[in-house]
């Protein structure tokens, strides 16, 4: 590579280059040198932090310098290539070995190792040469630079796809053999439900048998799951679900359709955009501060339902509001032309054209407060193994007494468990886990992927209701 | 031209004018509605108001108000739907702004007892709460007890940098490359996996980190214990990511394609339009992008407290981010289980002080989205 | 490819139901014949033929085969909607940046082929400059406006670097501006605020400020799509004067909706109509005295259109 940068300058290779390389470059070829001969300095020569520091920095400059005055095609190859030379010298002549190991004398004892510094050396070496290579094939100039920059951005959006694939992959792999502990497939296996319909009870017998999402966790089972953690995230999101939605929605109403966008609106936006922003803990300490001392005292599911409603609410409402201002203005205009009133006319012209974009909305902010650990965990944090005994029944669990407040649910008021909990609690909980369940790690990998899923299929919907709507729009 | 005239000073000379606007508006309002359909508005208002008293107050009755608030509803539903559907929307608003009204008034309250308890005296004045911010000692046991919260400042001030360090250019580059750059088929792979990544769940990242990365780091920078601000900020900078991402591509979309192809038909190459043209005036959105990472970043619970040591101190030196003690975040979720008296009301000023910095950034970046609205809106 | 694709349209063309009336009975082929083998005045700068343009199933510019000669004004005319602006951008293949536009057929500037691979889009637009239907400066300073261009190519740098080692070009930069600017006929209203952002001045002032930056790069043909719909009647007649200027020395190809424009201003006329074809193309006197399509004479008569 910086064969063909001296080759160009003399001539040997027709290239088109400025006449510096730019301060981008220059100051990206500096670092590498300030940061190696630096601690060469430091390492090798038993220089001291201060006398390491200068040497670094003044080499630094002295390659930025070197970078920017000479021609573009000298500049961005040279200084980098040499980097590469060096750098491939050092490791491959053992100047720095496997055994390498530089501590950094501080107070609380941190060393970089070979095996840390060797790896990530190469690869910083390789980003570079790839850069300055891509310039000299672009042919330096704008044309060179373009090339280098979309090589670097196409890296970059390459490697956060690779980065999201390997995280699920490797959560997948990891988590089905726990998944899979003591699973049975065929008929007749699975467990019994019996659904009462008109008097007549039918029984009807899944064909699988899938006991880390059917049990719970109890002294005498074979097989331990997480079946309470399960349902609680479903009446949790259920719970979130219907207190924010309404709500969302109808600030949403009032805000586009009824009030004067002025002062008033301006500051319901900035604090719903506040509210937005707001650190999840924080929620939970509102849920504990506020909710708790009125559901009895003690941590509830209620509490968490309306903690992640809260959390809901302002996404709902930027979403809904978002939705509702797309909708044309002419359709309103035709509507109230017609004679039709305000409200019937948001009902049955404003609200349908919304709805794709509310949809979404909801499904995309449901998947996120689904994975919530922070808020749950000070207002409805259960055990770390929540026998099956106690999965939530919410419904049946409503009551009616004769002395205020009237209805009552103690399911609603008491603690359960939820995914994002469970993994929490599994990961603090840290040794004294063997007693409960045979292989823990199996057990936690195996929550951590059941609650990917459920968060990911949430995601999953909501990105297909997108395209689902914006497939229909565009051939209407 | 700036901020701060429109906003506020514009309002405060227009306040009276609105007031007046307002009660004449009310007065028609009385005036044009039905007076059976009034009685339905008042009494659901007066019950709302009831039922807020009476829940506030931990009352039993509060099921009362709220009946009657259901009864009228209905009652309003049937025969006034125009005037129920109206103060249904409105009474959704307020309790908009009243939850935001109430977290504040809920941690600011709780953390008054520790921020007297710690007050320190400068010049002969007491002001309190100071001691938490002079000191560094954190103990909630022996003697004396001190709740400082330097060191969970300084912890979330490392994580903050490295994971901005890590999302302000990886997240700015993928945005360009989502806007600018790809062909329409890779974007429409790209973009929902920069979405999904939001929506891995952050004990997920912890749980990751603290498996795999806590131990792997501990090893091979030869700590005592495992946890370092380094990986934290790392795993946070991913999770702050996806917020970086879509905002930046919205401020970049959002730069009129006229003045792309304007700079392209000079004979210019898409990278030095992108660089000299779209990313300029699309700064200041990009720059609340990046805020708006930050605010998450900051606000990041699981991930840390998973993959921290839990033992609120600083590092030594302060920029060694090998090692991770403690964060805002993760001493919150961390002690509340145990914590009583002055220690969680300590956890509750971690809490105000997490929401206070949040709420300016959210403001901030609000500030900045909407000087660019303008720029694009008002003047070209 | 392209051959196959033409031979189709042709025969799509044939079978069309609209009548192709000439007002002494020739028929398109006749028609097209007397404009490719008229010798305009001047030198052949750029040389279209065959071009056909889709947006996705869209067929946007049916064939078009034309001359255009250097150093002349050449008008494009026809109703909104007939492919003339899809034309122009043809022309210096601002067309790539839409992504479902596929463009069929041969373009030669100078003889040599825009569409072939490999040409360098970047060297083709430094060439062929545009101004486009609404002014559309970039936020910056009047004079980054200007020196954009030659920056962003290396031929002016007033970098830091380039200053540090005292080879700023600040001298030439001023030279240029103020000669872009003069030529633009916008020196005398600006030369005391270069550095004022250009969004500030009015509408006919940002265009001629487009103007200015497109001739700052130098180029060969200046490209204009409906520069003066966007402004008022004494702007109009300011930029009018402008492109009379500017024939001299650059090929300005026009593109305009304003009949009585095209007639002030050019030395040849196009006339597109609907459905993406080139009607009639010929001196700008005869197409407006004496046209020999009958669609044609209808629209210009304003029978139509």
């Amino acid at each position: 590579m910086a064969t063909f940068g001296v080759g160009s300058r003399l001539g040997y290779v027709d290239t088109n280059p400025d006449r510096s390389a730019g301060l981008v470059a220059a100051v990206a070829a500096g670092i590498p040198w300030a940061v190696i001969c630096g601690g060469a300095a430091s390492e090798l020569l038993g220089f001291g932090t201060v006398l390491a520091i200068v040497a670094g920095l003044l080499t630094g400059c002295l390659v930025s310098a070197a970078t920017a005055f000479s021609r573009e095609d000298i500049g961005s190859t040279v200084p980098l290539g040499a980097l590469s030379i060096v750098t491939g010298l050092v490791f491959l002549t053992s100047v720095l070995g496997p055994e390498w190991v530089w501590s950094l004398g501080w107070e609380q004892p941190a060393s970089l190792t070979a095996e840390f510094v060797i790896p990530i050396g190469t690869l910083l070496n390789a980003m570079f040469a790839g850069w300055a290579a891509s310039k000299a094939y672009g042919g330096f100039g704008a044309r060179g630079r373009h090339v280098g920059a979309y090589v670097l951005v196409y890296l970059n959006a390459l490697s956060i796809v690779a980065f999201l694939f390997v995280l699920v992959a490797f959560t997948v792999v990891r988590g089905v053999p726990g998944l899979l502990n003591g699973a049975e497939f065929g008929l007749g296996v699975g467990p019994a439900t019996t659904i009462e319909l008109a008097g007549f009870g039918f029984t009807f017998v899944w064909p699988f048998s899938v006991p880390f999402v059917m049990n719970g966790v109890a002294l005498l089972n074979d097989f331990q799951g997480v079946l309470p953690a399960i349902v609680g995230t479903i009446w949790l999101v259920v719970g979130a679900v219907l207190f924010a939605v309404p709500l969302g929605i109808g600030a949403a109403i009032f805000l586009t359709e009824y009030a004067e966008q002025g002062p008033f609106t301006q500051a319901v936006e900035i604090a719903t955009n506040g509210l937005w922003s707001t650190p999840s803990i924080v929620f939970g300490l509102f849920g504990f501060a506020f909710l708790i001392p009125r559901f009895g005292n003690s941590k509830s599911l209620l509490a968490g339902m309306l903690t992640l409603g809260f959390m809901l609410l302002p996404l709902v409402l930027i979403t809904s509001r978002e939705a509702m201002i797309s909708v044309p203005d002419e359709y309103r205009d035709a509507s109230a032309a017609l004679g039709v009133s305000k409200w019937q006319t948001i009902r049955s012209v404003v609200l349908p054209a919304a709805l794709p974009g509310v949809v979404t909305g909801v499904i995309l902010g449901v998947g996120r407060i689904a994975g919530e650990t922070a808020p749950i965990l000070l207002t409805m944090a259960g055990g770390t193994f929540v026998p099956g005994s106690q999965t939530a029944d919410v419904i049946g669990g409503f009551g009616f007494v004769a002395s205020p407040p009237f209805v009552t649910n103690p399911e609603l008021l008491q603690a359960t468990s939820a995914l994002p909990y469970q993994l929490f609690a599994l990961i603090t909980a840290g040794v004294g886990l063997g007693d409960n369940v045979a292989n823990p790690d199996e057990f936690r990998w195996a929550t951590a992927l059941v609650l990917l899923v459920v968060v990911l299929s949430f995601y999953a919907v909501g990105i297909a209701t997108r395209y689902y709507f914006r497939r229909k729009l565009s051939y209407e | 031209m700036s901020f701060i005239p429109d906003f506020v000073r514009g309002s405060r000379s227009g306040l009276r004018e609105a007031v007046d606007h307002r009660a004449r508006r009310a007065r028609d309002f009385v005036d044009e509605t039905e007076p059976e359909a009034l009685a339905v508005v008042t009494i659901v208002s007066l019950s709302l108001i009831a039922a807020l008293v009476g829940f506030l107050l931990v009352s039993a009755l509060t099921v009362v108000p709220i009946s009657a608030f259901l009864v009228a509803v209905t009652y309003g539903w049937i025969r006034h739907q125009e005037v129920t559907a109206r103060i249904l929307t409105l009474t959704t608003t307020v309790s908009t702004l009243l939850i935001l009204g109430l977290i504040i008034v809920f941690i600011f309250i709780e953390s008054v007892p520790v921020i007297r308890y710690e007050s320190a005296t400068v010049f002969g004045v007491t002001v309190p709460g100071l001691r938490m911010f002079v000191e560094t000692r954190w103990d909630a046991v022996s003697d004396p007890v001190r709740f400082s919260m330097v060191p969970m400042i300084h912890g979330t001030v490392m994580v903050t940098l490295i994971a901005t360090a890590v999302a302000a250019p990886l997240g700015v580059s993928a945005a360009l490359f989502l806007s600018e750059i790809a062909p329409p088929s890779v974007r429409e792979i790209v973009k929902p996996g920069v979405e999904i990544l939001a929506g891995i769940p952050s004990i997920v990242y912890g749980f990751i980190g603290f498996t795999i990365l806590s131990p792997w780091a501990s090893s091979q920078f030869r700590l005592t214990g495992q946890g370092t601000y380094l990986f934290v900020g790392v795993v946070v900078g991913l999770m702050a990511l996806p917020t970086v991402v879509s905002v930046a591509e919205d401020a970049l979309s959002s730069v009129p394609e006229s003045i792309k192809s304007g700079s392209l038909a000079v004979g210019t190459t898409d990278w030095q339009t992108m660089t000299s043209i779209t990313l300029p005036a699309a700064f200041s959105g990009v720059s609340a992008a990046v805020l708006l990472g930050v605010g998450r970043a900051i606000g990041e619970t699981m991930a840390a407290t998973v993959m921290l040591k839990g033992v609120p101190r600083l590092t030594d030196p302060l920029y060694n981010a090998f090692y991770g003690q403690e964060t805002l975040t993760s001493i919150i979720a961390r002690n509340y289980g145990d914590a009583d008296g002055l220690q969680m009301d300590a956890l509750f000023v971690a809490g105000v002080i997490l929401f206070v910095t949040v709420l300016f950034i959210s403001i901030g970046s609000q500030y900045v989205e909407w000087r660019m609205k303008r720029q694009f809106g008002g003047e070209v | 490819m392209s051959e196959i694709e033409s031979t189709q349209t042709q025969t799509h063309q044939s079978t069309a139901s609209q009548p192709s009336q000439t007002t002494n009975g020739e028929s398109d082929e006749q028609l097209r014949e007397a404009w490719t083998d008229h010798a305009f005045d001047g030198d052949t700068k750029l040389a279209v033929d065959g071009l056909d343009v889709h947006y996705g199933d869209d067929h946007a510019l049916k064939d078009v085969s034309m001359e255009i000669p250097e150093r002349s004004v050449t008008a494009l005319i026809g109703p909104s909607g007939c492919g003339k602006s899809t034309f122009l951008r043809c022309l210096n293949r601002m067309n790539d940046r839409i992504p479902s536009a596929r463009v069929d057929g041969s373009v030669r500037l100078d003889g040599s082929e825009l569409y072939q691979e490999g040409v360098d889009l970047v060297e083709l637009r430094k060439r062929v400059g545009m101004v486009f239907q609404s002014p559309n400066p970039f936020p910056k300073s009047i004079r980054d406006n200007i020196s954009y261009g030659p920056r962003k190519h290396g031929d002016i740098d007033t970098g830091l670097i380039a200053r540090m080692i005292g080879r700023s070009d600040e001298r030439q930069e001023r030279q240029l501006v103020e000669q872009s600017l003069r030529q633009a006929a916008l020196w005398d209203e600006v030369r005391d605020r270069l550095d004022d952002n250009a969004l500030g001045l009015s509408g006919g002032q940002q265009q001629r400020l487009c103007i200015a930056r497109a001739l700052a790069t130098d180029p060969e043909v200046l490209l204009m799509d409906e520069p003066a719909s966007a402004l008022d009647p004494i702007a109009t007649s300011k930029i009018e004067e402008l492109i009379h200027e500017l024939s001299r020395e650059y090929t300005v190809v026009i593109v305009t909706h304003n009949m009585q424009q095209a007639e002030r201003i050019s030395d040849q006329t196009a006339v597109f109509l609907t459905g993406g074809k080139l009607v009639e193309y010929g001196d700008t006197e005869q197409i407006f005295d004496d046209p020999r399509s009958q669609r044609v004479d209808d629209y210009i008569s304003g029978k139509f259109g």
